[in-house]
Formats: C-alpha cells, sequence, structure tokens
C-alpha cells in the first residue's frame, strides 16, 4: 500500500496525534468495560454484556423458537409480533414478564389470564407450551434490553458505480490499483470493510505505525516507531529494536527537544472529518464488488 | 512520601488505636453551598458547579513543593461487570471526615491521616456498577444511592444504616450513580438507565423520614402541552431522560438546575418522531414543589446517545452593562450554552468541536439536526460525545469555563430499522483518532480563550475522567489519560506542574483547608490520593 508521508513538526507543543482503540462512542452510562469488540466472539460480547447490565436469567431460545408460532398464534394480535405493544401494552417493560425467570410465574398466570383487563386465560394450552411463549417473551426482552447482541443489518446500502468514481477522484494520488485487488474478499465483514478502507488497521500493517525523529538539546537524535507520547514523554522503538524514552520537559516547555512525527494515515484522517454518509456508503459498495 | 505514611501508621499503633475515635460531623444544612473552604460539602462543593476554591496557600509559586500526604487504596477486588472498580466519585470533607465512594461502597476516613473510620458495605440485587459519583450530607446523616436504586441513609459518624427507600425498579434497567443534592430538608435523588425505554424522574425525599416530597417526571404525561413533541403517550411513557448526574441549585431563585440525558429509543429515533420533551435538556425546577419552571433542550430529538448531563454551571457576569444571573454548559452534542437562569432564553449556543450534523438554529437557540446525520442502516458518520461526565469548572476571576472535550468520529449504525424500535435499535462504533483536547471558554461569546491538545497514541476510554478544579491562585488542576496529574495557569493554560500518579485521575478533585493546610484530594484509579505543601 503506497502512502504519503505527512512530516509534522512539533518544537516545544506537541500536536494532535492521537490513534482511538475501538471504544463504544456512547456515554459512561451505556459503556460496559471498554470491550475489545473487534476481537470477542459476538457471543462473549452478548454474555458479557449481559452480566454488566445486570440483566435476568437468560433466554431459552430453543423454547423461544417453539414458543415463537403460539405467540403469533394467541398474543401478537394485541402485544405485537415482537411484544413490543399493538392494541394491548408493550411487554418488554411488564413486571410479569420481568418477574419470570423461565415461566415459573408466567406459565400460571398465563393460564388465568386477567381477565379484568380483557387479556383471556389459555386454559387449553399445555405448561410446556405456555414455558415456550415465556421463553419467547424472555427473548424479546433480551433483543431489546441486552445491546450486546446487537449485529448490524446489511450494510452495503451504496451504488458502487458511483463509489468506483470517487475512489478514482480521491484515493489514487496516494494508491495505486494494486491496492484495491480483492479489498473485498481481505475482511470478514462489509462493516469491517467499511471501517477497514476508512481507518487501516496499524496492528496489522507495520507500515502505517507513526513514526518520530527526536533531537534533544545536545543534538543527539532517536528515530523510531513511537509506542507512546504525552506532553511529558515520548518512548519509541528504533530500527534495532531498542526502546528509548525521552523527557519532554514541562508541558514541551523545554524548547531544546523537538519531536518530528510522521503519520501515514494523515490523509485518512483528513478524509474522515469531511467523509459524507452517500460516499461512505458508495465506497463500500465498490469494494465490496473487488473479491 | 514513605515517610510521611509510615510515620501516621507509627502514630495509628502508639496510639493502639486501628482506627481512629468516632467523629462528631454535623453538617448544618445552611451552610451547604457556601463557597467550599474548609468543607466540600456537596458533589460541586457548592451550588453553582463552579468547583471553584478560594484558598490561596497552594500557589504557582510554591507547586514545587507539592508533596504527597496520604493515600487509600479502596481495595475491594472485582465488582460484577467492572474487574477494577474506580473511584469516580467526588469526595466530600466534612469536620475532618472524607466521605468516598465506589459502587456499592462507602467510607469515611480521617482526612489527616487517610485512615478508614468506617466501611459500609451495601449487597446489591442488579443495576449497573459502572460508576458512583459519591455522597450527599444533611446533618449527621450521609445519602448514598445503591446501583439498584436505594436511597440509603447512614449515621455519618458510625457508618450504620439508619433507613433506606426503594425508588426505582432494576428489573426495568434503572440503575443509579449519582450523588444526591442536599437542598434544604430536600435530598434530591436522579436515576438513570436506557437499556429498556423508561422514563426518566427527579425525586426529592425527607432526609429524616425517607417520605418523597415530589417526583418530578422527565418526559409529560397525560394533559401537558409538552406531549405535542411526542407521537403519542406510550412513546413519552417510554422516551428516557435520566437525570443521572448532580445538578445545580440558586437559592435566591429557589431553582434546580438539572441536565437531562438521551432520549429513548436511544439510536432509533423513528417511533419518536419530535422534539421529545424534555430529554436532552436543561430544566429549572422549583426545589420545593418539583415544578417546571423552563426548559432549554440542547439535544431536540437525538439520535446520538449526546446524553445532556456535563454540569449546569451558575455564575453572574455583567452583560450590555447589566448584572446577569446566567448558566453555562459544555454539553455532550458539541455545542457551549450559556442561558438566563432566570428565564431560561440563550445568549450563545456555540459548537466548541467541529460539528457537522445540524443545519443552523432554532428562533429559540437550539440546535437544528441534519436527518442525513441520524443513524442509520449503512452507517452514518458523526462526532463522538464531546464530553462525557466528568466536571468542568469555571473560575470568576478569568471569566473562563474550562471542559475536557473529545473530538473524533464514529459510525453510528442503525441495528432496528422496525417501525417500532426499542431499547438502544443501533450502535456507535468508533473511525480514526480521538483527541483529547481542555478548553477555557469565555461563557459571554463561546470563544475559547486558550486550548491544551493533549498528545497520545492511545486515548484512554473517553468516559474515565479527568475532572477539574480551578483556584483563586489561578491554578487549573486537572490531568491527561496517561496517568499525570497537571496544573496549569488558569488563565493562559501554561502547563505549571504535573506528577505521574499510578492511574489517571478519575474523579472529582476537591481543595479545603484541614489545620491551617490547604489539601489537594482526588481519585485517581482505585486509590485516593492526598496532596499539600510540607508542614
Amino acid at each position: 500500500m503506497g502512502q504519503r508521508g505527512f512530516a509534522v513538526l512539533l518544537a516545544g507543543l506537541l500536536a494532535a496525534v492521537a490513534v482511538a482503540g475501538q471504544e463504544p462512542v456512547t456515554g459512561d452510562q451505556a459503556a460496559p468495560q471498554r470491550q475489545t469488540s473487534q476481537q470477542s466472539m459476538p457471543s462473549d460480547r452478548a454474555q458479557t454484556t449481559r452480566t454488566f447490565l445486570g440483566l435476568g436469567a437468560e433466554p431459552d431460545k430453543a423454547a423461544a423458537a417453539r414458543g415463537e408460532p403460539l405467540f403469533q398464534q394467541n398474543c401478537a394480535f394485541c402485544h405485537g409480533p415482537k411484544a413490543r405493544g399493538a392494541t394491548g401494552p408493550g411487554l418488554i417493560t411488564s413486571d410479569e414478564v420481568l418477574g419470570d425467570d423461565h415461566g415459573e410465574h408466567l406459565v400460571a398466570f398465563l393460564k388465568k389470564g386477567r381477565p379484568q383487563k380483557g387479556m383471556p386465560g389459555f386454559p387449553a394450552m399445555s405448561d410446556a407450551q405456555l414455558k415456550d411463549i415465556a421463553e419467547f417473551m424472555h427473548l424479546q426482552v433480551e433483543l431489546v434490553a441486552n445491546r450486546g447482541g446487537y449485529h448490524v443489518l446489511n450494510i452495503v446500502v451504496g451504488s458502487a458505480p458511483r463509489g468506483k468514481a470517487y475512489v478514482a477522484a480521491h484515493c489514487m494520488s496516494c494508491h495505486s490499483a494494486e491496492t484495491f485487488a480483492h479489498l473485498g474478499s481481505k475482511f470478514r465483514s462489509p462493516e469491517q470493510l467499511q471501517k477497514g478502507w476508512i481507518w487501516p488497521s496499524r496492528s496489522q500493517n507495520p507500515a502505517l505505525v507513526i513514526t518520530a525523529t527526536v533531537t534533544t538539546s545536545d543534538g543527539a537524535t532517536v528515530t523510531g516507531r513511537v509506542t507512546q507520547v504525552s506532553d511529558f514523554r515520548i518512548t519509541l522503538v528504533n530500527e534495532a529494536g531498542e526502546a528509548h524514552a525521552v523527557e519532554l520537559g514541562n508541558g514541551g516547555k523545554d524548547k531544546g527537544t523537538t519531536v518530528e512525527m510522521k503519520d501515514p494515515l494523515s490523509a485518512h484522517q483528513e478524509m474522515i472529518m469531511t467523509l459524507s454518509n452517500r460516499d461512505m456508503h458508495d465506497v463500500t459498495a465498490y469494494l465490496e464488488t473487488l473479491k | 512520601m514513605k515517610l510521611v505514611i509510615g510515620a501516621a501508621i507509627a502514630a495509628a499503633m502508639l496510639a493502639g488505636a486501628a482506627t481512629p475515635p468516632t467523629p462528631h460531623v454535623f453538617l448544618d444544612p445552611e451552610t451547604i453551598g457556601k463557597a467550599p473552604t474548609t468543607s466540600w460539602a456537596t458533589f460541586n462543593g457548592d451550588y453553582t458547579g463552579t468547583r471553584y476554591s478560594t484558598l490561596t496557600q497552594i500557589e504557582p509559586g510554591n507547586l514545587n513543593r507539592l508533596a504527597q500526604q496520604w493515600v487509600f487504596k479502596t481495595a475491594v477486588g472485582a465488582q460484577r461487570g467492572a474487574p477494577t472498580p474506580v473511584i469516580k466519585c467526588t469526595p466530600l470533607l466534612v469536620e475532618g471526615v472524607l466521605y468516598i465512594t465506589i459502587p456499592d461502597h462507602v467510607w469515611a476516613l480521617d482526612a489527616r491521616t487517610g485512615t478508614e473510620i468506617w466501611h459500609y458495605d451495601w449487597v446489591d440485587h442488579g443495576g449497573h456498577l459502572v460508576g458512583q459519583r459519591g455522597v450527599g450530607i444533611w446533618k449527621s446523616k450521609v445519602f448514598f444511592l445503591a446501583p439498584d436504586n436505594w436511597l440509603i441513609a447512614l449515621d455519618a459518624n458510625t457508618g450504620k444504616e439508619l433507613w433506606k427507600k426503594n425508588y426505582a425498579d432494576a428489573r426495568k434497567q434503572y440503575f443509579s450513580t449519582s450523588a444526591p443534592l442536599i437542598v434544604k430538608n430536600h435530598v434530591i435523588v436522579g436515576v438513570g438507565g436506557d437499556a429498556m425505554d423508561m422514563p426518566g424522574f427527579l425525586d426529592s425525599y425527607d432526609p429524616v423520614s425517607g417520605e418523597r416530597q415530589w417526583r418530578w417526571w422527565s418526559t409529560p404525561r397525560k394533559g401537558d402541552p409538552a406531549l405535542k413533541t411526542w407521537p403519542n403517550e406510550t412513546a413519552s411513557d417510554h422516551g428516557g431522560g435520566m437525570t443521572w448526574m448532580p445538578g445545580t441549585y440558586d437559592p435566591e431563585l429557589n431553582l434546580l438546575y438539572w441536565p437531562t440525558g438521551n432520549t429513548n429509543p436511544v439510536f432509533a429515533g423513528r417511533g419518536r418522531p419530535g422534539a421529545n420533551l424534555w430529554t436532552e435538556a436543561i430544566v429549572a425546577l422549583d426545589a420545593d414543589t418539583g415544578k417546571l419552571k423552563w426548559y432549554f433542550q440542547v439535544s431536540p430529538h437525538d439520535t446520538h446517545d449526546f446524553d445532556n448531563t456535563t454540569a449546569p454551571i451558575l455564575f453572574e457576569a455583567m452583560v450590555d452593562g447589566q448584572p446577569r444571573k446566567l448558566l453555562a454548559q459544555a454539553a455532550r452534542n458539541g455545542f457551549f450554552v450559556t442561558l438566563d437562569r432566570v428565564t431560561g432564553k440563550y445568549l450563545v449556543v456555540k459548537p466548541y468541536v467541529p460539528l457537522d450534523y445540524y443545519s443552523g438554529l432554532s428562533r429559540n437557540g437550539e440546535p437544528i439536526p441534519i436527518p442525513d446525520k441520524d443513524p442509520s442502516v449503512g452507517g452514518s458518520i458523526n462526532i463522538v460525545n464531546a464530553t462525557n461526565w466528568q466536571a468542568p469548572a469555571f473560575n470568576p476571576h478569568t471569566g473562563l469555563l474550562y471542559v475536557n472535550a473529545v473530538e473524533g468520529k464514529a459510525i453510528y449504525y442503525l441495528t432496528d430499522d422496525s417501525e417500532q424500535p426499542s431499547g438502544y435499535g443501533g450502535t456507535g462504533v468508533g473511525i480514526g483518532p480521538e483527541q483529547r483536547v481542555l478548553h477555557a471558554i469565555d461563557p459571554l461569546t463561546g470563544k475559547a480563550a486558550w486550548v491544551h491538545t493533549y498528545p497520545n497514541l492511545e486515548n484512554a476510554p473517553v468516559t474515565l475522567g479527568p475532572s477539574i478544579l480551578t483556584t483563586a491562585t489561578n491554578l487549573l488542576i486537572t490531568g491527561d489519560d496517561q496517568r499525570n496529574l497537571i496544573i496549569y495557569s488558569a488563565d493562559k493554560g501554561e502547563v505549571l506542574w504535573h506528577h505521574e500518579l499510578g492511574a489517571s485521575e478519575s474523579g472529582g478533585v476537591i481543595s479545603y483547608e484541614l489545620d491551617g493546610r490547604q489539601f489537594i484530594v482526588f481519585g485517581a484509579g482505585d486509590t485516593l490520593y492526598a496532596w499539600a505543601l510540607p508542614q
């Protein structure tokens, strides 16, 4: 992958160079312990989020699958196909549903119904059937409340020809056709592709690491891959694999030390700041065709 | 510093006592809200939210002598969903006793030595253990909110439980992290939780009996004209607007200023066309009745979890030759907002980070979102939250409001494109670099007097501190996300001092005078640190 190097001369003040991890962007109230969502399996993520949220018992998915047609036939008219309400109330936050783990209360409740509020009982159904209905309702709660189990839909919504035109107009000053060959087959999902072309992984491509040359006041220099930088210290690893830590003085006030950093992804950083949704969708649709 | 700690331990051992004697804490409710000097009596120190200390012992000329006096480690081990519990509280200090919290735990510490006086340990049945902002104090009672929505009154001197009251159902994903705010004979309690489309509320309780005095719902009920900002009552009843951060209070106007959280369903707005009042707003409520006086909605019809929970800071300023009572907020949607706090009318609504999701302001000054920037199936690229719960500060000498912000982008996907979405209904995935920036903003113009960009290659989660404290000696005390506590000059943003801690500053920074010495106390990771000039 060819790339344009951006040299940023930083004397005294160190300018913006930050590489985000894949952090959930939602608020403190929303975020479990920062999950490495890209590495972990979706089932682990759902389980971790379930624990974090303190959700109730895990629904029995096989029972819920058996209960689904029963629910659609007997309950959906009033409560909606996903138990989110229709002519009758939604059941996602129902006390009866949330007070039950695996049918131990709901089976008896469903048998009787709540005639005073117009809900019929289902005395003819077996306990096993009613338990399956209960599990279906618990699964509907799970699908709403456990965001660790959410998954994106089919994100390929753009126009491939327009995406091709965008790539030709915006990318070829740095990249060659080789960059894009079979790109669509290098990611396990369109979502990963979309993320990967906008902000390629540095960990999977050594050519993308940030490098720096640090010159201290006595004229000594060290050049290498930056492992971390703050207002007060820069750490880097040189070509020989030796780690160096250079103190930068009080907030970079030590004018004697200069730091020159190069970020091969600078052009992508600029692109992210202005990328429109349509261009993003179009390019992803185009790259998805390059299998 | 080991010497100091060692000496303290030795002194304690010589006295033959593993724990200090029972203290005699009594906080007169009339004094709550005074400028914090010999106490730090509320989450924000006083009622203004400025987090401004008038103490002058620690100043730019003696920072090189600043030294750690003691540390206290919480050390409770892993908690459910939180392998490493982090101190996210602002400590309170009353009569030489410090009160700190993490979820499920309260400690009273001797502020002279950091020695534990008592420790209260709650066994929760649900709720999220994501953070705990601290306690409230009224007379000799400490009020603590448990994750599963119990308001617990403790004896401030012994830690004994006096009474407790459950105010929300954890099974419905309500959970509590806030610090109660004490106003006169009101214990004001907010709540969190947005996984199940429940409505937010703010409660007031009697500090003696625990009886509820009033409840204000964050979304309108039947018969309220604000219902026209929702498609129907059901949507409003499930509309979110949590009150999970402490608000501020003006005793003269007897108004509480409370920030309200995100709308529900969170990312999927299809089932709730309209502005969705009073979520994502700043509301002014009568402290005695909970009645709404005015509101200003910072993010009408939010679909990005902008969760408008940063502190509304109260200050006075001359505008066009007239003294004005004002309120300013660096909102999580990236707008800086200054309002007249008597009327709620806006003076300034201006982005403080680069924004591209709004097309302008309404007649009332509310940002108008661009529908194309809503989360979508193919993804919508937009800003990350510009800040979070960590406390901003305001310095009356510089006239500047300080906030630690984040600039970055995320792709927001709609994961539920049905006509009746529920829960989050979507997700946001960070893309590219995120940059932490400290802003010093003039609230009368919304323009930055200075900014400080924190260099970093691996940003810590934006939900971890640092909070800010500013002082009468032109200090601004905060930190980066690489374990450095940093002191800047408040007027110019010059780095005056820094020190590398064991973890990044993670809770509120407070300052108080004790035995004639000024202390700076804050949590970082699982440890509470106390700093001062040597004796």
